[in-house]
């Protein structure tokens, strides 16, 4: 018998119109490492919910380790056999000091306390938080907040953990920190791991990928394979890893190559071994950003600092001073703390700079207060996470709020709710319904219209794609993008994700401990990757492969960003299939 | 920002203060409202005064913090104060009398005591309690106090639980507001002009997305629970028993004898 196995089971929301789960069969064995992945709504978190027990089948059997979920004498022990970490950090967990919280699941289960006091050493000890096992639960970064959650489940010795999107909302080195821990539970602890997410580079990392669709098992196998079979995935609603996608743009450009490469030195490798000459294009030496041109936005000298003789005292802007130009897609990056979220909050007048001056337009924002509200009309700022701004009864109001504080009313106000629905893929005929009531992906784009409608000449978002699906990131983008071209707007994105800021940005500007660390174009800024490494951010994927293959010297630039560009230069250096 | 605010917050520390049993802390800060409730005299003020200035310093946080918890009580203190200097009638000739203002010896002191016990109770608890033990540690403690209401099927346990929740969640509730706020705001809404009546409106965008949020939180909190298999209190034990030492006998015994000296000036008195 398998440690887990699902057995022919369906399942349905009461409040739905059709099965979430329809005939799922799997089994999965103990120690190993199962990716889960699928759209949104392909029911992925309602299986996890099922293998833990916090939802039983209507149809079916669910055992964990010989015990059945339905089974209400053996409910403790399944609790203890399969623990599961969620999605936001900041909802799991229940005490304000770190050893409190991991100590909550052996007090429940009535442990002797000095057994609980070695319990919780350990379970710190092996999540790697053991020096911060006095401090408090709320002042700690989102991937410390997670592995305090992994530390609270491992206290109950589980023998599997689920991780339910456990990486969504944190940043890229969080992010890598708990994908590092639930390696080495798996490798170390020998714990069976399963884990739900919509990064594609996480899913290459396990042993098995379980790709869902509609309510049912659309693809199983090695990530290897799954990734291997491009349009599948594509029609399924996912994307693939870059590399991987470069591999297929190469195949079908007719060149040899080998298929469900997913890693960047795999790929280097590969093309070391079956290269034929050498590529001999040249980097042309790539201009300066402009600083010509009108400014939309320009900062002289700004400092902010906040909780002024408090212990908590920190310079968020330092003697800050930039030029941003008129009509760009300015890419901002920096790790968490860099300053971008109080940098966006400059620009509308959120944040009152302690010195220096903010021009919007060459306008001093600070020189008539009263006028603000003007100048929050011409800076639309899109918070992170958006959709929780949403109050109205319909969809339709709740776009109209911000133009109408604007003072538009009538014909104009129904032409700028329904342009702005257009532009962030909201059908019509959904404008009449609650905002609380649709998907997730849904109302994100509500919330952008929300800010849109108010017709923006700057755009700032703040992370406008975070824990969005593959296919959702690309449609969200996608309407900023149709925007910024019919109005000719600037955009300023903040992401972490280097590959969106690779496909959309004309510019980047990379920022640390609150200064202006680079500022240029994007291919410019990649080709300092040493640069990049350094401040603690990352480069896409394809431009850590022309890195290496710089290195190995098989191509002369790498200042590659794009899969077409890097599809384009390799081509004619690998031999062609016959 | 609202980030800034210090009430309820802790400050891990190694004082003796910190150190002391929270149960005892507890009673030591009963014995303290009590004692400032019995002051009748601006001696016996100045010396609760000198009680409260020493626990600040042996706790030691700084006197800076101590005063910015004090601000959001600037409102109350003040209106109180003018009310009892404007309002009170006393024994005697007013000591200054304009038109219809009469001011009496009897409503100075009243105002300055007032305001002397507010600071006193403010700073004075906040120092033994919140600022110088974990939430854990005090709903832990609470929990124990109350223990006997058990009896009387009073719920003890899910109480104390609530109240762990509740203090975990401030922070988190605080950002999130900071964050809606800000979102609402960056579309044009106006929270700082118009009628009273638009201002109430104006709360709306604010109101209804935090209750939802927090709706959602309390839902993914309880399933986050469950999976750590939280039943209630039946069997459950705690990492950090809560034991006595010598030491928080000597604390609260030497602190109600300090109490009853000071409450000794009652019987002197300088000016008030």
């Amino acid at each position: 018998m398998s440690f887990i196995e699902l057995d022919n089971i369906s399942f349905s929301y009461p409040e739905s119109d059709g099965p979430t789960i329809k005939n799922v069969s799997i089994k999965i064995e103990q120690g190993t490492f199962t990716v889960i992945v699928g759209h949104n709504g392909s029911g992925k978190s309602t299986l996890a919910n099922l293998i833990c027990g916090i939802l039983l089948p209507n149809s079916g059997k669910v055992t964990v380790d010989g015990l059945d979920t339905s089974n209400d004498d053996t409910f403790e022990q399944l609790r203890r056999t399969c623990g599961m970490v969620f999605q936001n950090p900041d909802n799991q967990i229940v005490a304000s000091i770190v050893e409190e919280d991991v100590a909550f699941a052996p007090e429940n289960l009535g442990v002797e306390p000095k057994r609980i006091r070695e319990i919780v050493d350990e379970c710190l000890e092996i999540v790697g938080m053991s020096e911060y096992k006095m401090h408090s639960t709320s002042k700690l970064s989102g991937g410390q907040k997670q592995k305090v959650a992994v530390a609270g489940i491992l206290a109950m010795s589980p023998k599997c953990i689920i991780f339910d999107e456990a990486t969504a909302m944190l940043d890229p080195k969080g992010r890598k920190d708990v994908m590092d821990t639930l390696a080495k539970l798996n490798r170390e602890q020998g714990i069976t791991v399963i884990t739900i997410t919509h990064y594609m580079n996480e899913a290459a990392l396990a042993d098995r990928m379980i790709l869902m669709n509609k309510g049912t098992v659309a693809m199983d196998g090695s990530p290897r394979e799954l990734f291997g079979e491009v349009e599948k995935m594509v029609e399924y609603g996912l994307t693939v890893p870059q590399i991987t996608e470069l591999m297929y743009e190469l195949e079908k450009l007719g060149c040899d190559v080998k298929r469900g490469i997913l890693h960047t030195l795999e790929a280097a490798d590969h093309i070391e071994e079956i290269h034929g000459s050498i590529s001999d294009d040249e980097s042309k030496s790539s201009s300066t950003a402009s600083l010509s041109g009108d400014a939309a936005i320009e900062l002289e000298n700004v400092t902010v600092e906040y909780g002024k003789g408090t212990p908590f005292h920190r310079v968020a802007i330092d003697n800050l001073s930039i030029r941003l130009q008129k009509g760009k897609i300015i890419g901002l990056i920096g790790h968490t703390g860099s300053g971008k979220s109080t940098f966006a909050r400059l620009l509308n007048g959120l944040l009152k700079p302690d010195a220096g001056k903010v021009y919007i337009d060459g306008v001093d924002i600070w020189e008539k207060p009263k006028e603000m509200g003007k100048i929050r009309s011409k800076v639309g700022l899109v918070f992170q996470y958006p959709e929780y701004q949403l109050f109205e009864e319909t969809i339709y109001k709740d776009i109209a709020f911000g133009p109408k504080n604007m003072g538009i009313k009538g014909d104009e106000l129904d032409k700028c709710v329904k342009d702005a629905a257009r532009f962030c893929g909201i059908d019509d005929s959904i404008l009449d319904s609650s905002p609380f009531e649709i998907s997730g992906g849904q109302k994100r784009r509500v919330a952008m219209a929300g800010v849109i409608a108010m017709r923006p000449s700057i755009l700032v978002l703040d992370e406008p794609a975070a824990g969005l699906d593959p296919e959702g990131r690309d449609n969200v983008l996608g309407g900023l993008i149709d925007y910024h071209r019919k109005n000719g707007s600037t955009m300023l994105m903040i992401s972490h994700s280097m590959e969106d800021i690779a496909k959309y940005a004309d510019q980047i500007l990379v920022m640390k401990d609150g200064r202006v660390k680079a500022f240029g174009d994007v291919s410019q800024i990649f080709k300092n990757w040493n640069m990049l490494f350094e401040t603690g951010l990352d480069v896409p994927q394809i431009t850590k492969l022309f890195v290496e293959l710089q290195k190995r010297g098989l191509v002369k630039r790498s200042d590659i960003y794009t899969i077409k560009k890097a599809a384009e230069l390799l081509e004619p250096i690998l031999p062609k299939r016959k | 920002m609202i980030k800034d605010i210090t009430l309820g917050q802790y400050f891990p520390g190694n004082s003796f203060i910190h150190k002391t049993d929270a149960r005892m802390k507890i009673l030591i800060s009963l014995i303290f409202l009590v004692s400032v409730f019995f002051c009748r005299t601006d001696a016996a003020f100045l010396a609760m005064l000198i009680v409260t200035t020493a626990l600040i310093l042996f706790s030691g946080i700084s006197m800076k913090t101590i005063l910015k918890s004090l601000k959001p009580l600037l409102f109350v203190i003040c209106f109180t104060s003018v009310i009892s200097i404007f309002w009170t009638k006393g024994e005697g000739d007013p000591l200054i009398s304009w038109r219809f203002i009469n001011i009496y010896l009897e409503g100075v002191r009243q105002a300055v005591f007032m305001v002397l016990r507010l600071v006193c109770i403010v700073s004075g608890s906040f120092v033994i309690l919140t600022y110088t033990t974990s939430p854990m540690d005090l709903t832990d403690a609470i929990e124990r106090l109350l223990m006997p209401l058990k009896y009387l099927k009073v719920p003890v346990h899910d109480f104390a639980m609530m109240m762990t929740i509740a203090l975990r969640f401030i922070t988190p509730l605080v950002e999130e507001t900071d964050r809606i706020i800000c979102a609402q705001k960056a579309r044009g809404a106006d929270f700082e002009n118009g009628k009273l009546t638009d201002r109430v409106k104006a709360l709306i965008p604010i109101l209804i997305p935090l209750f939802v949020s927090a709706f959602k939180r309390a839902e993914e909190l309880a399933k986050a629970m469950e999976c750590r298999c939280y039943t209630g209190g039946e069997g459950r034990t705690r990492m950090k028993q809560l034991k006595f030492k010598p030491g928080d006998f000597v604390f609260l015994l030497g602190f109600a004898a300090v109490c009853v000296l000071a409450l000794l000036a009652n019987n002197i008195s300088f000016v008030l």
